[in-house]
């Protein structure tokens, strides 16, 4: 009984032990977030500084394109989402359905594009909105984004598409459906979950991404919140402050959302995953 | 060989009471055999003897030897698990000798025992194989083997035998009843299928819900069940059982249940007078319903209406309405039966069992 | 409004996408359905035309690219009438929008990218080739330069190598030990479990921008809290300073240090939320009858966890391992400033620089299918070692 005991204890002592390292840097953000005016540089250690106001926030909002970032990161994630899960939904039905010519390359470019690795795709994606004059743009930027979104989408549908069992379009076409009837009223109501995770996905890539954007997006109006972050944090003038609040408002919706449906993205993700 | 005692045995899991105040002794030898329905303590049971559970109270004896604190591998146990528990990485040799190998015991004791093992199982050829190349029976036998191999002082088995298909089964009981017979060791099996209860036991434990309802040989619990639970519980098909009251006239004794009138010989009922007007059960299993014409106790028999009559190869299944809301089950041979007939039929009056309702214990 | 009119022009480019989907299923419904009807040669005629109006709009017409169109829609119209004559024609009809979106979008920039390694585009040649379309040709020089010219300053290519693996396998290492003994505890214990895994999983939940930055910051020399901890440590306990704890410039001396200590911060969740499922699978009997065998603790994870774990495990090693390869964020956003080191860059870091930074664009094309084909081959290796492994 003892024993089992003391090792109950020593197990939970070394998680918090863990969970203090994973969550001491959020909390660090947090107190520098609310840091005074006059001591935002400063070596205090202590969670809820002394004078705690929300200055840096209001500054944020006052002196930065701050809520122009968020607009902008939303109109283009929201976007490539769309058009991604749009898309990909009629996609991965007909390489869940059908058999035709080309299907296995089809797959198998699909595979390829996930290997590729991002670094190498950006140059050429570059040059080419260079020369279409989209640079600086909302186009330029879903246009790169897409990229990455649709190979995705369909893999995870396709997986999604492969559980429903056929004979409920052949129910429905004994009843008189067409084949694409059947795919609108039936089959994509109940691939609502896939299809939402995909989105969700989708939604998390873009909205997390950087490299991209910084390549496309030169003028600060027009960046998106990840850029917008990095440029309060630079190298030499460092705006501790609004670079902690600024990181607050993004943070506390993305964990919610995450541990929200955290349950659901595990199980999605062994869905697209499951292959031989 | 090793005796196994239960003294005082509690187990809780948090609020939820699973083993209540089990006493239970295990012969050098025996074949013991504990049944009852899912959710009634007798894996908690098997588990705490073989020390994968800590009691909450009580004692648990090994070979006269109080083993509450030593750990499973020290008792000297060897456990058959439902779901075989084959290691799924390692050969059949490899399963086998795993326990061997873990204690350094010298390479040739080792296979030795093996080959043993294997002879008597015929797993022989199956020696290289993986679990996973093997049928439901091969797999049973490989976790048998794993056991035989440790030569225990107790064999446990967890209901081994669930997990196979219906020949299969009856295949497997009688190997295990060979094993036993050949190794003569103490085993102590678990399971909910009363078949295997009766043909494998030399002791059965009916236990439900915590708490063992009796013990005996297969025929004492068969022909002597001491309370409704274990009466319903053994026996296939299940046993009738009747409400009704007690009468009596003239020094002889009456069950009454709606209109029909059992009569209720003095040596099946003794204490019948202490019932007088009161309320009872009648227990009656179908075999002991009598229909053949030439045996039935023409002075006392029921006449009723047959409701549905279901064939079984060797028997028939009849079952008569003996009033609106009740039908019991009777069996016979003679397939000459035909529904919605009247049929007259009597007691077996040696096989009576009366119970009491509110105790639902055994009072004839 | 300035918000409304990006709103609008959004809202234009989804229309338009939409739009462009209708077209190009009306195309294709135009050729499927119709490709045995008497005045069927009027339809590639037609969209030959429309093709060429396109084009001229949107500034991409050459008569190279016309030739090609040309070439395909006949192509096209042939397999119509010969080949598909209307059957099976749906799943082409779902399928062939993104994948017209994927070649355009994938295939074409992939095959732009070896176009250019063997030609020469760089800050000087760029304007040249927007109005003319023309770029020096050099073979195989960009190839040669890789490996002898480095891609930003200093740095070589076998320097980067190096230092890319070393980086790959250091984080794998500490990603699958740490995301291990995490699964581990948590799979013995009871009370909190949903709440621990929760939180453990922050790192990964936490947008990587926001996370790298941060813990960054947490590096600085003089107001980060590694340093500031260290500082509070020697001015308690004297004796540390002779030993030699002192407070260290990580940004500046240790780049590559902190970097790794930054990403496996932040890799260790994943590793651990895979190693619990697999955990989790694996069927109690199993240990119990360990334990009526006689195993002890560590022989229970010797000869049951880890073997049973492994199919769960190898995939997750192999995605790790790709994707740490591939890392760029968290070497650029700690060091990629102006003013930024390179002595911490790996592999795809220099490429990136190399071609944003230092606008090298050819050089990084020959680069990035260097990396490209490294990167194939130690994906063949992993998927040899996986079919090893599961016979």
């Amino acid at each position: 009984m003892k024993k089992s005991k003391i090792k109950s204890i020593m197990l939970h002592l070394l998680l918090i032990i863990a969970v203090v390292i994973t969550t001491y840097p959020l909390i660090r953000i947090f107190s520098v977030s609310i840091r005074p005016g006059d001591r935002i540089i400063s070596t205090d250690l202590s969670i809820i500084p002394k004078g705690a106001t929300f200055i840096s926030y209001i500054k944020l909002f006052k002196e930065t394109y701050f809520i122009k970032w968020i607009f902008n990161s939303l109109i283009i994630t929201l976007s490539t989402s769309l058009i991604g899960v749009i898309l990909a939904s009629s996609a991965a039905y007909s390489f869940s359905r059908y058999k035709f010519f080309g299907k296995k390359i089809g797959l198998y470019i699909l595979l390829f594009t996930q290997m590729v690795p991002a670094g190498m795709l950006i140059l050429p994606l570059y040059l080419m909105i260079m020369k279409l004059n989209l640079i600086n743009t909302y186009l330029g930027m879903i246009i790169a984004y897409s990229v990455s979104s649709l190979p995705f989408s369909i893999w995870i549908l396709k997986g999604y598409y492969d559980t429903i069992p056929r004979s409920l379009e052949e129910a429905a076409m004994v009843d008189g459906a067409n084949e694409i009837y059947a795919f609108y009223k039936i089959i994509l109501p109940l691939s609502t979950p896939a299809l939402s995770i995909a989105f969700l996905f989708n939604f998390t890539m873009a909205w997390n991404e950087y490299l991209v954007a910084r390549v496309i997006l030169y003028n600060p109006k027009s960046y998106t919140w990840t850029l917008g972050l990095f440029e309060l944090q630079g190298q030499f003038i460092t705006q501790w402050g609004m670079f902690a609040a600024g990181s607050i408002i993004i943070t506390i919706p993305v964990l919610l959302i995450f541990l929200y449906s955290s349950k659901w993205l595990v199980s999605g993700l062994t869905l697209g995953s499951v292959k031989g | 060989m090793a005796e196994v005692k239960f003294v005082k045995v509690k187990k809780t899991f948090g609020d939820n009471l699973v083993l209540n105040n089990i006493n239970l002794e295990v012969k050098n030898g025996e074949f013991c055999v504990i049944v009852g329905p899912s959710g009634c303590g007798k894996t908690t049971l098997l588990r705490i003897l073989a020390g994968l559970e800590d009691v909450t109270e009580g004692e648990i004896y090994i070979d006269n030897a109080l083993v509450n604190n030593i750990p499973p591998s020290k008792r000297e146990i060897a456990m058959v698990f439902q779901d075989y528990a084959l290691y799924p990485h390692m050969t059949v040799k490899e399963n086998m000798s795993f326990s061997l190998r873990l204690r350094n015991f010298p390479k040739e004791e080792i296979e030795k025992r093996v080959n043993e093992t294997a002879e008597i199982l015929q797993i022989k050829h199956l020696l290289d194989r993986m679990p996973k190349q093997l049928s439901g029976g091969q797999r049973q036998r490989v976790a048998i083997g794993r056991a035989i191999v440790r030569h225990p002082k107790v064999f446990l088995f967890d209901e081994p035998l669930s997990n196979l298909d219906a020949k299969l089964r009856e295949e497997m009981r009688i190997e295990i009843l060979r094993l036993h017979q050949k190794l003569q060791t103490t085993m102590v099996y678990v399971t909910h299928d009363q078949i295997e209860a009766m043909t494998l036991a030399s002791k059965i434990v009916v236990m439900n819900k915590g708490v063992i309802q009796q013990e005996g040989t297969p025929i004492e619990i068969y022909k002597k069940p001491q309370n409704i639970f274990v009466a319903s519980f053994i026996g296939t098909p299940t046993m009738n059982f009747i409400k009704g009251k007690i009468t009596l006239e003239n020094d002889k004794t009456f069950f009454i249940h709606k209109e029909r009138k059992f009569f209720i010989p003095s040596y099946s009922f003794p204490d019948s007078s202490k019932y007088n007007g009161k309320e009872v059960i009648l227990g009656i299993r179908p075999d002991d319903i009598i229909l053949d014409d030439s045996k039935i106790d023409k002075e006392n028999a029921i006449s009723a209406r047959v409701d549905v009559v279901e064939l079984l190869g060797p028997r028939e299944n009849v079952y008569i309405k003996i009033s609106d809301k009740k039908t019991i089950c009777a069996t016979t041979h003679s397939f000459n039966i035909a529904p919605h007939t009247e049929i007259n039929f009597s007691l077996n009056y040696l096989n009576i069992h009366i119970f009491d309702p509110e105790t639902e214990k055994r009072i004839n | 409004m300035e918000y409304l009119t990006s709103f609008g022009e959004v809202l234009f480019f989804i229309i338009t996408v939409l739009i462009g989907v209708l077209f190009i299923e009306i195309y294709l419904y135009l050729h499927f359905k119709l490709y045995d009807k008497k005045f069927y040669f009027f339809i590639p005629l037609i969209s030959i035309f429309i093709f060429y109006l396109i084009l001229k709009s949107i500034n991409l017409y050459s008569t190279k690219t016309m030739f090609f169109i040309t070439l395909g829609e006949i192509l096209f119209s042939y397999l119509c009438v010969y080949r598909i004559k209307g059957k099976n024609y749906l799943p082409y009809m779902l399928v062939i929008p993104s994948f017209i979106g994927l070649a355009l979008l994938l295939v074409y920039p992939f095959v732009f990218e070896v176009y250019l390694s063997f030609h020469d585009l760089k800050l000087t040649t760029i304007l040249p080739w927007k109005e003319t379309g023309k770029i020096p040709f050099v073979g195989l020089k960009q190839y040669i330069n890789v490996f002898v010219l480095p891609p930003l300053s200093e740095t070589t290519f076998w320097q980067l190598l190096g230092r890319t693996f070393l980086w790959t396998f250091s984080n794998v290492f500490f990603h699958v030990l740490g995301g291990f003994i995490l699964a581990l505890i948590l799979s013995e214990i009871k009370m909190f479990k949903g709440i621990y895994r929760t939180l453990l999983v922050i790192p990964w939940a936490m947008p990587q921008v926001v996370a790298v930055l941060s813990l960054r910051g947490e590096f600085h020399s003089q107001y980060g809290f590694v340093n500031i901890v260290i500082k509070k440590l020697i001015s308690t306990f004297p004796f540390l300073e002779k030993v030699g704890v002192a407070p260290v410039n990580w940004l500046s001396d240790h780049p590559l240090l902190t970097c790794t200590l930054i990403n496996i911060w932040l890799g260790i969740p994943f590793m651990m939320v895979v190693i619990l499922g697999g955990l989790e699978s694996i069927s109690k009997s199993y240990y119990d009858a360990a334990s009526i065998d006689g195993a002890t603790y560590l022989q229970k994870l010797k000869y049951i966890t880890l073997p049973l774990i492994k199919p769960v495990l190898l995939p997750a090693v192999t995605l790790g391992t790709i994707w740490t390869f591939n890392n760029i964020n968290v070497i650029y956003l700690v060091t990629g400033q102006a003013g930024g080191t390179e002595k911490a860059d790996i592999l795809v870091s220099a490429l990136y620089k190399a071609a944003f930074v230092y606008n090298r664009y050819s050089y990084s094309a020959a680069f990035a299918m260097v990396i490209f084909l490294i990167l194939t081959i130690i994906t063949f290796l992993y998927s040899k070692i996986i079919k090893v492994e599961n016979t």
